[in-house]
């Protein structure tokens, strides 16, 4: 009883530390986001004059209503259909080339993996050239079309990796019973493999994600005209050669990730959830 | 009975490599047109003199490698890349381990936590440095204000060359861990949840838990978190472009921005090359070894 | 069968590789038709058949305003059956963006860019068209201000069309503050330390200076540099005749460690970002007294707070006693941005006409309601405010005027004097060591260009 009631308390208070600390990292998490968003309602001089940790002098919507007047909407709706191209595409194809690294048994698959790992090291900046080059010559220049394949194939090597060794933490029993089913490789990939690497993906998905929506260098060099263009490059209206506009960049920002908020929350908690109640029938 | 038995293990096999090929195939081929045809374009610019925009270039061979071997100001990138490195690595890791392990055993109800804790990570690089370049304004910025509350003074941290790397490594740790916090939360789920009951009826406590069951089953994770880690920290450019441009002086120069500035700012393309194929090499050597040392002690 | 395996790999990536490389030799297949305002199809040399692609980094107004409002009078008043199409990049990665194209051969019909390194460089590549016999024939010959025309010559041709901005680094500071601490605008660099120890004794910093962004700080060294030995140490240095390591530079540099350690600039100067904003806060916020940049801060100063910008007073960069360099000499820009071709024929013809647009009557009065100093012969007629008359007719009294280092010299090396500047601000480089490392830059750059 007595060790019970110890190790109650002493559980107690690893609880109440381990709040105290999570709670200060959210405050460190959050001030700059909430910083941005306090931002995004000034004026340009008041931010300058008061100072960028200063609340605003009142919730002043119109830099909102300016950019959402502008051409927001356009690159808003570019950038969710590359996104979601892009990312479907890529998981899909990623999953198909983990299936076979994380659980076949053939003499390449070590080379192959190699080689991924490898791809991960390319500098992006270097790749600028030849696909700007390729994206003339397949006429898809200056549309986003252009953005997939490059979006997709620099995010494949990294997927993969985390996929595989996602893959790999798969146990062995779960395949065999579905073999002696009669299960094919090809069907094991699809009923079996695929569902249990739901987390994978969905890490995946997030990450992915993230960095294709707020992807930059592509979105500029391949693309020219203002109804092409991706949501990164909408500050671009607020950028001038001498100087910009921060709190209307701010509210640029503050528009940009609040749709990636909202599919974090969906995906973070249906596949965690999905996986948890999988994984205990399994 | 014998003989058709080896036939039957042979069937499986080609029948095995046949649907890796197929499994593989859109991920080669996209490998081909993305990363190797770049990297050899590259390799290929390399042994040129060349601004980069002109028709004519000149072929001078391994003339830009030799330069690049004895360039210090390449081989300090590269060791800033390597603290960078080594920091991401000791810093993000942990954090996003500590932070999945409490988002684990706390359950649906920390969901506040969990998306707070991930907004680093969606933040543009621009909001962030103009954030964090305000933040730790010598004069009125963040450091400042606190050091002032303690006494001390002024505190400059980006426009030192001492600390300017490693404030900005801060930075960057600020922005990734959240990756990693949600990598390991993917991968407490993959520990079945009938392995926690068992713990739990054995009369294990959550730290017993976590150390003596949790934590061996995700070494793997850690493992791989670790190679991603590195390889995104030698090739890291953003914040460092955003918040210093490899300044003061070249105090945080990467070997991404050296790369990035030899090839589109100071029009030298064919060393930019060399630089980009530099890179591509140590980093896939580094990235590489680690991981033949680390699953090499697991398999043993 | 593992052969087999192996050999369908490498058929695959072979096919991908060959489709690719067939792909980028294959050169134009054109997409868009560029029928709409912002066309599909360009940024090719050949583009479209009556169409010219025009990139610029007019992504904000008014500099926005101002490009569409030529582009737009060409494109109606025009007799040569051609449209232009304005294609605005943001200034950070404009240039990248025509590396990248000019790297494949794709480079626009006509673009705009700043003079200088790069300006040379595109025409030294085949990137540039000379205008010499347009130009003659047009009226913007006698329109433009010499020397902004001469800007726009490169070994002895015509290159391009200069317009926009002039922009003069000069000194801008509070009138309320050097009215309340009795303070005069200086005649000499000992009037100019004086009134920054009387601003450092009311605990107001002399110098807003945000350095993090390099350029900023080259505004006091060119300054000092040309106050201390003149232009030519620099012309000669540039030409290979001499060397940054000149008595000017070092003084220069010395001058600027001496200001430091006096604490004429903010703590931690090298910390603070112009792009931010950090230094023109420091102004704002009344902290600090005085600000040295080009004279394109007018219009900052104006759209920020054009109650603000009352306070504002402005002179040129003081003169230094004991040296005989001329003090009328001006560091900036006459045009902060030119127009460049690479189109010939008839479409040159066509682009040369758009070019000229920009230099109309209509377009510079816009441009003058906007702040801005279009580099055009008489135009301090057109100015009412004070601070762009004076400047105006600072430049017209220079005996020469210098284009900033960063963007004259060759990228390299202006990245070394840049990054050595810095170090020099930071007292983490003494001036000498600095400008070794430039005059180092130097001689790589003219030795492999004499190779």
């Amino acid at each position: 009883m007595d060790q019970y009631k110890k190790n109650k308390q002493k559980s107690i208070i690893c609880w109440v530390f381990a709040f105290a600390l999570a709670i200060f990292y959210l405050i460190v998490s959050f001030m700059p986001f909430i910083f941005m968003v306090l931002n995004s309602f000034k004026e340009k001089f008041e931010m300058l004059t008061k100072g960028v940790f200063n609340l605003p002098d009142s919730l002043n919507f119109a830099n909102y209503t300016e950019v959402l007047t502008g051409g927001f909407s356009k690159y808003f709706m570019n950038s969710v259909i590359v996104l979601t191209i892009s990312l479907l595409l890529l998981l899909f194809i990623a999953a198909c080339a983990s299936y076979p690294l994380a659980r076949f048994k053939f003499k390449l698959a070590n080379p192959i993996y190699a080689g991924i790992v490898a791809c991960m090291s390319i500098p992006v900046h270097i790749t600028l050239i030849p696909v700007f080059k390729m994206s003339r010559a397949t006429g898809l220049y200056d549309s986003i079309w252009a953005l997939i394949g490059p979006y997709i194939a620099f995010a494949v090597p990294i997927s993969v990796f985390i996929l595989t060794s996602f893959m790999k933490e798969i146990p062995r029993e779960i395949e065999e019973s579905a073999e002696i089913d009669g299960c094919g490789k090809i069907q094991m990939f699809f009923s079996v493999i695929l569902p249990l690497a739901k987390p994978g993906l969905a890490t995946l998905a997030i990450y992915n994600g993230v960095n294709m929506w707020n992807e930059f260098s592509f979105a500029y060099t391949l693309t020219q005209s203002s109804e092409n263009r991706t949501l990164p490059l909408a500050i671009w209206e607020f950028q001038g050669q001498y100087s910009m506009n921060t709190p209307m960049i701010m509210a640029v920002l503050t528009l940009t990730l609040l749709p990636m908020i909202v599919m974090f929350i969906i995906f973070q908690d249906k596949l965690v959830k999905g996986m948890t109640a999988g994984a205990v029938k399994g | 009975m014998g003989g058709k038995e080896i036939s039957l293990e042979k069937l499986r096999q080609r029948d095995t490599r046949r649907v890796a090929a197929l499994f593989l195939a859109p991920v080669a081929i996209l490998m081909a047109i993305y990363v190797i045809y770049p990297i050899i374009d590259t390799f290929i610019t390399s042994t040129y003199q060349w601004n980069g925009i002109s028709a004519g270039k000149k072929f001078i061979g391994i003339g830009n490698w030799k330069t690049l071997l004895a360039d210090s100001s390449f081989w300090i990138a590269f060791r800033n890349n390597l603290v960078i490195m080594v920091l991401s690595i000791c810093i993000q890791i942990p954090i996003g381990l500590a932070l999945a392990t409490f988002l684990d055993f706390g359950g649906k109800k920390l969901t506040v936590f969990k998306v707070i804790w991930f907004i680093p990570l969606l933040m543009s690089s621009v909001a962030i440095g103009f954030l964090f370049t305000y933040a730790l304004a010598t004069n009125g910025g963040l450091v400042s204000t606190i050091s002032g509350w303690f006494g001390g003074g002024n505190v400059d941290l980006l426009g030192n060359p001492k600390t300017a790397l490693l404030t900005v490594i801060m930075v960057i740790c600020w922005q990734f861990t959240p990756f990693y916090m949600v990598y390991f939360m993917a991968a407490f789920t993959n520990i079945p949840y009938d392995v926690f009951e068992a713990a739990r009826i054995d009369g294990a406590t959550r730290g017993q838990y976590f150390w003596k069951i949790a934590f061996p089953l995700l070494v793997p994770s850690m493992k791989s978190a670790a190679i991603l880690s590195m390889v995104g920290s030698l090739k890291y450019f953003d914040l460092i472009y955003v918040m210093t441009g490899g300044g003061p002086g070249t105090s945080t120069e990467l070997m991404a921005t050296y790369m990035y500035k030899q090839s589109f700012s100071t029009f030298n393309m064919g060393y930019g090359s060399a630089v980009a194929g530099g890179m591509f090499i140590l980093i896939s050597m580094v990235s590489l070894i680690t991981m033949k040392l680390l699953n090499g002690k697991e398999e043993a | 069968m593992k052969k087999r395996v192996a050999k369908l790999m490498a058929l695959s990536m072979a096919a991908a590789m060959t489709a690719s490389l067939a792909a980028c030799g294959g050169g134009d297949s054109g997409s868009g038709d560029g029928g709409s305002s912002s066309g599909g199809d360009s940024g090719s040399a050949s583009g479209g058949d009556k169409e010219i692609v025009y990139w610029n980094i007019g992504t904000e107004s008014p500099d926005k305003d101002v490009i569409t409002k030529a582009v737009e009078k060409f494109n109606s008043e025009t007799e040569s059956g051609y449209t232009v199409t304005s294609v605005p990049t943001q200034n950070d990665t404009y240039k990248e963006k025509l590396v990248v194209a000019m790297s494949s051969g794709e480079c626009p019909d006509m673009y705009s860019c700043w003079s200088g390194g790069p300006m040379y460089e595109y025409i030294d590549s085949g990137f540039g068209q000379p205008i010499d016999d347009l130009f003659n024939a047009s009226e913007i010959k006698d329109k433009l201000m010499e020397s902004a025309v001469s800007q726009a010559t490169y070994n002895d041709h015509v290159y391009a069309v200069p317009y926009q901005n002039i922009s003069m680094s000069g000194i801008f500071y509070n009138k309320e503050m050097f009215d309340k601490y009795k303070l005069k605008e200086p005649e000499t660099l000992a009037d100019l330390e004086n009134i920054c120890d009387t601003l450092k004794k009311n605990d107001i910093t002399p110098f807003a200076l945000a350095n993090s962004s390099k350029w900023t700080g080259s505004m006091y060294y060119m300054n000092l540099a040309a106050r201390y030995g003149g232009l030519e140490p620099f012309q000669k240095a540039v030409a290979g005749e001499g060397k940054f390591t000149d008595d000017c530079f070092i003084k220069a540099g010395e001058k600027v460690q001496e200001w430091v350690e006096a604490g004429y600039f903010p703590d931690g100067v090298n910390s603070l970002s112009e792009d931010d904003g950090q230094a023109k806060q420091l102004m704002y916020q009344e902290t600090a007294g005085m600000l040295l940049c080009g004279s394109w801060y007018t219009g900052t100063f104006a759209t920020d707070s054009a109650e603000f910008y009352e306070k504002i007073g402005w002179f040129p960069f003081p003169a230094i006693e004991e040296s005989d360099a001329d003090p009328s000499i001006m560091i900036g820009t006459v045009g902060d941005q030119f127009i460049v071709f690479n189109c010939e024929g008839e479409k040159l013809e066509a682009a040369f006409e758009c070019a000229e647009k920009h230099l109309d009557e209509e377009v510079i009065d816009f441009e003058v309601e906007n702040g801005k100093i279009p580099p055009v012969q008489g135009i301090e007629s057109k100015l009412t405010d004070s601070i762009t008359k004076e400047v105006v007719e600072a430049a017209n009294n220079a005996s020469e005027i210098q284009l900033w280092y960063d963007q004259y010299l060759p990228p390299a090396v202006a990245t070394a004097h840049l990054d050595g500047l810095q170090e020099v601000f930071g007292l983490t480089k003494t001036p000498q060591e600095a400008q070794e490392a430039m005059q180092k830059a130097m001689d790589d750059y003219l030795a492999n260009k004499a190779e």
